[in-house]
């Protein structure tokens, strides 16, 4: 049974279509139609789909007789269903076809977090809903959803917007989220638990950094701060201004995931899993870009305003230092001082000229408070860049395809940072043994018969000196210790040849460990020197 | 890695240097294999070995299973680091290891 109305107006059609269209009744339609129609000249047409249950092909070609004669059609309130029918046979890519979006009310919803371009709402005990400011936010819903679903099939960890609902005027991103707490809240909360929430957003935060995205996906950071890095020349001295072009510039692209705006705010622990969310500014390039935002989020935008951190984060600045400078140490596998500093630097140096950029495009020229701002952090920029040459730093990480052709650039990147912890010869042997044996392993057995990627990870911690390697692979899920110590009491025609490289490992290191996670197999050996 | 046969009569002397590891084991491998034929004496000389890995250790054990009953293998100049992984592995028990 359907039902078909229509409203003939000066600038558009208006016809309802309800209930069911199929070879049954499409004929007496598509007179109806030409009914309404009779006479009527060429202008926009809008069919409410809002009733309509289910629509055949012959109903389909009504649709396209349709547009013979009202090339500009519109399809509003389809239902799931139907709105697939439109997209399977190709009617969303020839009119502009909406989905029917439920609506739903947040009036006495707790508000969970405020962002930039949006408020997220708990609705029930499993959902939040994140409302957008913008009332035109279609687009930037929709690109948010393609962020977060690229980021996921590249391994990330993030919350998926399964629907998109009306919340009055605006529209809204229904995620799944039960029972999360932000890292924030933990730190604010549970101040005791600081060492377990820098383990755990850096470890995220590696993920992130490891994850290549294939071109064009994501907009490139380097393109973003060379932006900035020209505005903010102006209001420097040449000299200095020309220096941080030039650094900027000489930063090489790098098509690795960085977040954005990578805060506890945005990293939930929902049971025990580890999630990011708000992936509206996913893009590529070198980790330093991140780095500078962290630190702006820790320490540059409250610096001179310690309330700005608790407002805006729930903890306080001491706890902020302490966790940013956490951070860095973790992140970057050393607790050397000059290092750390070095490379906070550089982070500094881009947090900065982010900052003033920022404020002066919002008018902080203009008051006193914003001009104090500003000037704060131009001498601090012209500071960092009279002594800063590079905004490169060293990884100590390693992403190599897991070849055995491979195993001199491994050992070479291990030897190197061994060196500069001036390890003893005996140690770097059995490190180098240890190195060769976990990475031969996985070049020959973790992807067979395909080829995949290790990861090799170097940390040195200082008083006391011990160097920790992590190996980490996508590969099949193996524990090499799980294998039987070779009996090595057995005479020569007994001996067997296997498991003498893992029994060397074992019997060398300090401290061997291994778990499956996250899809991945983390080989974790530790060596006191 | 650098080998250097030297072979007389049914000895022969093997003169291994530099690093035994995944992707040079196989070249020591090869190099016994082809000359290993007749012979009742062989010696390893790892003076001037730096570094020897499972891969390099599979190679000597196959190695001393084939001279087993045929003749002796010797192992010399062994520098400490080598040795300790030698001992770590028992292979200073099975291998004939010259001082």
């Amino acid at each position: 049974m359907e039902e078909i109305r229509g409203q003939v107006k000066e600038d558009k059609v208006e016809l309802v279509v309800a209930g069911r269209i199929d070879s049954t009744n499409a004929a007496a339609a598509g007179e109806e139609f030409d009914r309404i129609l009779e006479g009527v000249t060429p202008r926009p047409l809008y069919i409410d789909a809002s009733d309509l249950e289910y629509i055949s092909s012959a109903g389909l070609r009504l649709i396209l007789r349709l547009r013979k004669n009202f090339e500009n059609i519109t399809i509003t309130g389809t239902s799931s269903e139907i709105y697939e029918i439109l997209d399977m046979t190709g009617f969303t890519q020839m009119m502009t076809v909406e989905k029917a979006y439920k609506v739903v009310s947040i009036e006495g919803c707790e508000v969970i977090g405020r962002g930039a371009n949006g408020t997220v709402y708990r609705i029930d005990g499993d959902n939040v809903v994140k409302v957008y400011n913008n009332p035109d936010a279609l687009d930037e819903i929709q690109h948010e959803r393609e962020v977060a679903r690229l980021a996921m099939i590249l391994g990330v960890p993030t919350a998926i917007s399964y629907d998109v609902v009306r919340v009055g005027n605006s529209y809204g991103s229904v995620f799944e989220l039960l029972d999360a707490k932000s890292f924030s809240k933990i730190l604010a909360q549970h101040p005791e638990k600081m060492d377990w929430c820098v383990e755990e957003y850096v470890e995220m935060l590696k993920t992130i950094h490891g994850t290549v995205v294939p071109e064009g996906k994501l907009p490139d950071m380097r393109e973003t701060a060379i932006g900035w890095a020209h505005f903010v020349k102006d209001y420097l001295p040449e000299e200095a201004g020309e220096k941080l072009v030039s650094m900027v510039e000489a930063i090489p692209h790098d098509d690795h995931m960085i977040h954005g705006d990578y805060h506890t705010k945005n990293l939930e622990l929902v049971g025990d899993e580890v999630l990011l969310i708000d992936m509206d500014t996913l893009a590529v390039g070198h980790p330093i870009f991140e780095l500078g935002s962290m630190f702006n989020a820790y320490i540059g935008f409250s610096e001179l305003d310690p309330q700005i951190i608790l407002d805006f984060q729930g903890f306080d600045h001491d706890t902020a230092q302490e966790f940013w400078g956490k951070t860095l140490v973790e992140y970057l596998g050393t607790d050397n001082k000059a290092v750390v500093r070095s490379v906070e630097d550089k982070a500094r140096i881009i947090g900065y000229t982010r900052l003033i950029r920022r404020s002066i495009r919002r008018q902080g020229l203009e008051t006193e408070e914003g001009r104090r701002l500003i000037d704060h952090w131009k001498a601090e920029l012209l500071q960092l860049l009279s002594h800063t040459e590079s905004l490169e730093f060293t990884r100590n990480e390693l992403d190599i395809e897991a070849d055995t052709d491979n195993l001199d650039a491994v050992l070479a990147f291990v030897d190197e940072r061994l060196e500069a912890a001036d390890c003893p010869m005996k140690a770097k042997m059995q490190i180098d043994l240890a190195v060769e044996e976990i990475f031969v392993n996985i070049a020959n057995y973790a992807y067979r018969p395909n080829k995949g990627r290790a990861v090799i990870r170097t940390e040195v911690r200082e008083n006391p000196l011990e160097v920790t390697l992590t190996f980490l692979d996508s590969g099949a899920p193996y524990d090499p210790l799980a294998k039987e110590d070779p009996d090595i009491t057995l005479a020569v025609q007994d001996r067997q040849i296997g498991g003498l490289g893992i029994f060397l490992v074992k019997q060398t290191m300090d401290d061997v460990r291994y778990e499956y996670k996250n899809g991945r197999n983390i080989l974790t050996l530790t060596k006191n020197l | 890695m650098e080998i250097i046969k030297t072979a007389e009569d049914k000895k022969l002397a093997v003169e291994v240097k530099g690093r035994l590891d995944t992707t040079t084991a196989p070249e020591l491998e090869a190099a016994l294999k082809e000359s290993l034929e007749g012979v009742e004496e062989l010696t390893l000389n790892f003076a001037e070995l730096e570094y020897i890995s499972s891969a390099g250790l599979r190679v000597l054990l196959a190695t001393q299973k084939t001279m087993q009953g045929k003749g002796e293998m010797i192992v010399t100049g062994v520098n400490d680091i080598v040795m300790e992984v030698f001992e770590v592995t028992g292979f200073c028990d099975i291998l004939n290891i010259a001082k």
